[in-house]
C-alpha cells in the first residue's frame, strides 16, 4: 500500500490508455440517464459542429479514475476525494483512446491524514490534452508499525 | 428533424432555479460504474473492509454522485441549446450510500458575453441532496450555449 508518507511532490505518473468504445457511451448513458443527443442520436450529431456522437464530457473523467489505478506503484490508501476542479479542451468521439498523465503539486497532513492535491491530464492518441484539472484526495497516513 | 425545444442564451435568466426527481442509488449502480470506469477502490467495492471504517459501509463513487446528479437535472429542466461543458468546480462533501436516494437543486449564477457573438456562458450552481435534505455535493458547473438566430 502507498500512504501519505510515500507520496512525492512533483512526480509524474502515467497510466496506461483505453480505447473509448460505443459500449462505453451506451453503459455510461445508461447508468447516469443522461440522454443528450450530441452523444445518443446520430442523425442529430451529424448535423452539428463535430460530424458524429461525441463522448459524454464527464465519462472520460470517470475513466481517468480508472486508469489511475493501473500504474506501476502500489495503491494509494484514498480515504475520500474531497474535491477537484476541471476544465473541457477538445471533443472525444468513439475509438479515440485516452491515457492520464498526473502528478501531485501539493501535501498537506491533517489531523486525520493528509490532503494530496494532483494536477491531471486527459491526453488523446495524438498526445493533445483533452481535459484537465486538479482533485484534492483525503490520504490514510501509514499505521505505527 | 425534431422541433427545437431547447433554451438559447438570451431567454436563459440569472436566477432561474430548477429541481431534479430523486434517484435512489443502488448496489448495482455502485458495481455498474466500478466495471465501466475500472474504478474497484475498495471504498466502493469491499462490504467486509468497509465495517471498519468511518462509513461503516461502502459507498457509492464521489464521479458516480456527480454523473447520476448531471442526468438526473436534464429531468428537471428544459434543455439548453449547448455547444460545450467548459468545466466545473466540484466539492464532495458527505457520502452517498446503498439506498441513499439524491435530487439535484441548481441556480443559474452568472451569465457571461463572450468575444463571439453567437453564444455565451451559462453558470450554475448545484446541490445534490440526499433524503435527509443534507447537501451531499455541490459546485459549480460553466457551459456554452448559443443565441437563437446565430
Amino acid at each position: 500500500m502507498f500512504y501519505f508518507e510515500d507520496v512525492v511532490v512533483g512526480e509524474p505518473l502515467e497510466t496506461p490508455a483505453r480505447t473509448l468504445t460505443e459500449a462505453d457511451v451506451v453503459g455510461y448513458v445508461g447508468l447516469t440517464g443522461e440522454w443528450d443527443p450530441l452523444t445518443t442520436d446520430e442523425a442529430f450529431a451529424r448535423h452539428s459542429e463535430f460530424g458524429a456522437r461525441v463522448i459524454p464530457d464527464l465519462l472520460p473523467l470517470c475513466i481517468s479514475s480508472g486508469l489511475g489505478w493501473r500504474v506501476p506503484q502500489p495503491p494509494l490508501v484514498v480515504r475520500a476525494f474531497m474535491g477537484f476542479e476541471w476544465k473541457f479542451f477538445l471533443p472525444l468521439k468513439i475509438g479515440d483512446t485516452i491515457r492520464s498523465r498526473s502528478r501531485t503539486v501539493a501535501k498537506r497532513s491533517v489531523k486525520d491524514g493528509g490532503v494530496v492535491v494532483e494536477e491531471r491530464e486527459i491526453l488523446n492518441q495524438r498526445g493533445e490534452i483533452v481535459q484537465s484539472g486538479r482533485l484534492t484526495l483525503l490520504v490514510a497516513k501509514r499505521p505505527p508499525a | 428533424m425534431a422541433q427545437d425545444d431547447r433554451r438559447y442564451f438570451e431567454e436563459i435568466e440569472v436566477g432561474e432555479e430548477y429541481l431534479s426527481p430523486g434517484r435512489t442509488v443502488t448496489e448495482t449502480d455502485i458495481v455498474v460504474f466500478a466495471g465501466l470506469s475500472g474504478d474497484y477502490n475498495v471504498l466502493h467495492t469491499d462490504a467486509e473492509f468497509m465495517k471498519t471504517s468511518i462509513f461503516g459501509e461502502r459507498i457509492a463513487h464521489g464521479l458516480l454522485g456527480l454523473a447520476i446528479q448531471s442526468g438526473l437535472l436534464t429531468r428537471g429542466m428544459r434543455p439548453y441549446a449547448t455547444l460545450a461543458f467548459l468545466g466545473l468546480r466540484w466539492k464532495f462533501k458527505g457520502p452517498i450510500k446503498i439506498g441513499d436516494t439524491i435530487r439535484v437543486r441548481a441556480k443559474v449564477i452568472e451569465k457571461r458575453e463572450t468575444s463571439k457573438k453567437n453564444r455565451g456562458i451559462v453558470t450554475l450552481q448545484r446541490q445534490v441532496l440526499n433524503q435527509q435534505d443534507e447537501v451531499v455535493q455541490e459546485g459549480e458547473t460553466d457551459v456554452m450555449v448559443e443565441r437563437r438566430g446565430s
